[in-house]
């Protein structure tokens, strides 16, 4: 059984991979930028030009690049950066720890508090504090991150402002150094992300709250602390189980490319950034690789602890 | 009510505790060690740290710390003069002004680096600048220099068609011993030590590239004041590389200035051995409130103010003075940078450039010459740079020897009823008028520079509708589209090379058209005459007047809009000791800078 799993899998996986990487290559390939422009010299000749296309292997037809790329990729190879010439795994061993440490808090943070924040909220459906959290949930929901950002930038970071933390940058040779630099950026993605999570975990929650366990649990005496950190919270577990996991190649690249933009932090989004807009195909494919193979990773480990979670879950 | 300031209470006294606790734990980490540490900002981010893709800005200023160049600019000196750097004293040149001898210093060791056989760096010999040479000619290492050399140097262009095999010499180049190069020209080329001065022409070891290929863009092996400590998109770090020679900064040759340098505390270099900081710190910051926010909390100790700032910033701008309130904690230099902006026709679309029809190419130098009339640079140096630009006719901008300061002003100052008139004299109409195509890399200041430029255009009966923007996505794009000629009206900004006039007269040579500098494509053969007699000179009177009268071909054939000067306004913590450059040099600097004090270290 788990062997057929497994082996449909790693089917659903590859077929996924190969998708997303065409998918990108031909993207890149067809309408992206053409680096050729880019790196090339002042006082440029047709014929240094045709040089550099061949160099960058443009000359060369798509299926060529594409299976020559996955060559180097099977082998373990993610190539060179067009750009700056690093090698494309030394980029992402340096930038990935830098946006592990920069999301993590605020993730941590927002996934806790909305938690908590949605168990009470569904706890006191229909009072003020429901109110009052699903207001707020709502007003968060509705901020764009940009707006966010630039809003605790000028009022934290700005001689205009408070100007008590750093307006970008980034450091993690001591834990105060960290800290200094991670709050800001911790602040604005826990203020876009705690009104999703918390509208999502009141719902889950409202739901079973609603159930007969729950009514005979209130009936022999348990106290509201013990209901939702005890059965309520242990049957929520399955949404949010994936719901925290599906979330985290998301948070690792989209939601850390604005943040590492407008902070200046050298982390994953801005690597992906750079690569979109220069054009840099091997960083580009190596990134959006990653990417989805986080995806197959996470939707594995979703699968396997939802049904540690609840047990009746099966295998297909 | 009362909850919700309690609650913000609370929120402010939770960050400000925060903020204390990181701040304190950040300076008692950093005061276990006390380098001497400047801190830099750029607004940019170099792509490569090799000096054969030393293009940009960015780049270069890395660059000419990591690596040692044959010659450098002298610090303070301007005009600027060139130096001895690697080299031992200025080249011997040949009568003929075809070969030069030039001697290396001895005992200049590369850093340590895993790429030597024994880790050690070794000494530079003239085999390793006749090596750096060559690589630009090596597709292999994607050059962006080669141009510099191109043509210019005996059998170096023959290498490459041979397949640019280092085993086999290059006539032009030999190494006469470990200390002596050759360099034989094809024909005599004045800038040549100029292009010695380049970030282009750092000096690499063939190990390192050996060993490193396309990934020296990330790493330096060089025999620069700095080495390599780390970098990323968001800065470098360096630190002073203690095998750098040692040599005694004297203030009178690098060109002090009492009067102008007065205040700056460069006497107490007097005498020294520089690098003179520990390490040198370069934040990457392209956006501009984030830069100016990190100088002024204090995070960085040197940037260059953006635009909308100056408000802010100067107290006046005739000359450009700073707020008293600023005074105290800054230095300002507001110097004109090397180089120019300027928007240039493309001469082989025949709607607006070359036609065959004579009658017709007529009207078209009309229509250019009614644009250039209509546009009013005055009001482009209002609005978008802070009025402090220096607007000049031609391509040759003030300050090179070659400027004509009585140059007639015609072609710079808007004039709509003369545009008209000459419109109108050339059968132009509303309905016959061409669509003109402006280009530009996309981004919300170009896309204003477009809207002003269509209302000058208005402004002489051209239909809005009929001037179009034509918007990239990336500059490489709008490179690749000008390059190849769709590009009809094209807004560029050139940043020299060498302080010589050739560097911007030869943008409009024919020879040098699209895909070239001469993105035009202009071809007139009284420029190109002129252009060619010139190019060959040192300079001198006869030099000047033909550079001259190429330039006022290019007013004459209303080539391009040109042009304006931009100023920069740069400020920097008076704790340092440091006079800036901006410009092409700006790098050299880097290794003459200092702190006043203790207080003045991070």
């Amino acid at each position: 059984m788990l062997g057929r799993f497994l082996a449909l899998r790693s089917f659903y996986a590859l077929s996924l991979l190969l998708g997303v990487t065409l998918l990108t290559f031909a993207l890149m390939v067809w309408f992206g930028p053409d680096q050729t422009y880019e790196l090339i010299g002042r006082n440029s000749t047709p014929e240094q030009i045709d040089e550099l296309r061949a160099e960058l292997g443009y000359d060369q037809p798509f299926w060529n690049r594409y299976g020559h790329w996955l060559v180097e990729l099977a082998s373990g190879d993610l190539g060179l950066s067009n750009r700056s010439g690093e090698s494309v795994s030394t980029l992402l061993r340096r930038a990935l720890p830098v946006t592990a440490a920069l999301v993590l808090p605020g993730f941590l943070l927002g996934n806790l508090l909305g938690l908590a924040a949605g168990l009470w909220a569904a706890w006191r459906r229909g009072s003020l504090w429901d109110r009052l959290i699903l207001g707020a949930s709502v007003t968060g929901l509705s901020l764009s991150f940009l707006v966010i950002i630039i809003a605790l930038q000028l009022l934290l970071c700005t001689p205009y402002g408070l100007n008590w933390f750093p307006a970008r940058g980034w450091r993690m040779d001591s834990l105060g150094a960290y800290l200094l630099h991670v709050t800001v950026p911790t602040l604005a993605l826990l203020l876009v992300t705690l009104g999703y999570n918390t509208r999502f975990y009141r719902a889950v929650a409202a739901e079973e709250l609603q159930r007969d366990h729950v009514r005979t649990a209130l009936a022999y005496g348990a106290t509201p602390l013990s209901l939702l950190s005890g059965p309520v919270l242990r049957n929520c577990l399955v949404p949010v189980i994936t719901r925290v996991l599906y979330s985290i190649p998301l948070v690792l690249v989209s939601g850390s490319l604005l943040l590492e933009t407008y902070f200046g932090i050298p982390g994953i989004g801005r690597v992906t950034f750079d690569a979109i807009s220069s054009g840099d195909q091997p960083v580009l494919l190596a990134v959006v690789t990653l990417t989805a193979a986080l995806f197959v990773v996470v939707q594995l480990l979703a699968e396997f602890a939802c049904r540690l979670a609840d047990p009746r879950g099966r295998l297909p | 009510m009362k909850s919700d300031s309690t609650l913000r209470l609370a929120l402010a006294v939770l960050l400000l505790s925060l903020q204390t606790a990181c701040k304190d734990a950040a300076d008692s980490a950093a005061d276990l060690t006390e380098p001497k540490r400047y801190v830099h900002s750029l607004d940019g981010v170099p792509a490569s740290l090799d000096p054969a893709q030393a293009g940009t800005r960015y780049a270069k200023f890395l660059v000419l710390n990591l690596y040692d160049t044959l010659y450098r600019y002298r610090y303070l000196a301007r005009p600027y003069e060139l130096a001895p750097n690697l080299a031992a004293a200025m080249p011997e040149l040949s009568k003929d002004g075809l070969t030069l001898t030039i001697r290396l210093k001895r005992g200049v060791h590369f850093i340590d680096d895993p790429a030597f056989a024994d880790g050690k760096g070794r000494e530079v010999t003239a085999q390793d600048v006749i090596y750096s040479l060559q690589r630009h000619f090596d597709p292999a290492t994607r050059s962006q220099g080669a141009w510099l050399w191109q043509g210019r140097i005996e059998g170096l262009d023959a290498w490459k068609d041979q397949g640019s095999n280092y085993e086999q010499p290059v006539s032009g180049l030999r190494a006469l011993d470990r200390h002596t190069l050759e360099i034989r020209l094809t024909q005599p080329y004045p800038q040549f030590v100029h292009t010695l001065a380049q970030g282009f022409a750092g000096v690499v070891p063939r190990e390192a590239v050996t060993a490193y290929g396309l990934e020296l863009g990330r790493r330096a092996v060089g025999s620069g004041p700095f080495r390599l400590q780390s970098i990323d998109s968001a800065r470098a770090r360096l630190v002073r590389n203690e095998r750098f020679r040692q040599e005694t900064f004297d203030l009178a040759l690098e060109g002090f200035d009492p009067e102008r340098d007065q205040g700056l505390g460069l006497t107490a270099l007097d005498g020294r051995s520089s690098p003179f900081i520990d390490e040198l710190e370069v934040e990457f910051i392209p956006e501009d409130a984030a830069r100016w926010s990190s100088f002024y909390s204090g995070l960085t100790q040197f940037t260059k103010v953006p635009v909308a700032q100056f408000g802010q910033v100067l107290e006046s701008t005739a000359p450009p003075t700073l707020k008293p309130e600023l005074q105290e904690r800054f230095q300002l230099q507001a110097a004109p940078e090397l180089g120019f902006v300027y928007t240039s026709f493309n001469m082989a679309d025949p709607e607006i450039g070359y036609s065959e029809d004579p009658q017709r190419n007529a009207r078209n130098r009309a229509l250019r010459c009614a644009i250039v009339k209509g546009f009013d640079w005055t009001q482009r140096n209002q609005r978008f740079f802070g009025g402090i630009g220096e607007v000049f006719p031609g391509v040759i901008p003030p300050r090179l020897p070659e400027y004509d300061p009585e140059q007639d002003r015609g072609s710079t100052e808007a004039d709509p009823a003369a545009a008209r008139a000459l419109l109108a004299a050339a059968d132009w109409d509303a309905g016959n008028l061409p669509v003109l195509e402006y280009g530009f890399p996309a981004s919300v200041t170009e896309r204003q520079l477009f809207e002003q430029f269509r209302g000058f255009m208005e402004a002489i009966g051209y239909p809005r509708a009929k001037i179009q923007p034509l918007s990239y996505a990336s500059f490489g794009d709008y490179y690749r589209a000008y390059s190849q000629g769709q590009v009809m009206l094209i807004t560029s900004a050139w940043t020299m090379d060498y302080p010589d006039a050739e560097n911007t007269v030869q943008l409009f040579y024919g020879p040098h058209r699209a895909p070239g500098a001469n993105a035009a494509s202009f071809d007139d053969p009284q420029f190109n005459t002129a252009f060619s007699a010139a190019a060959t000179l040192p300079p001198s009177p006869q030099r000047t007047e033909l550079y001259r009268a190429a330039n006022q071909r290019v007013i004459d054939e209303c080539a391009a809009i040109t042009g304006l000067v931009r100023r920069l306004v740069l400020l920097w913590d008076r704790q340092v000791i440091l006079q800036p450059d901006w410009a092409f040099v700006g790098g050299y600097a880097m290794r003459f800078v200092d702190l006043r004090d203790p207080a003045g270290q991070r």
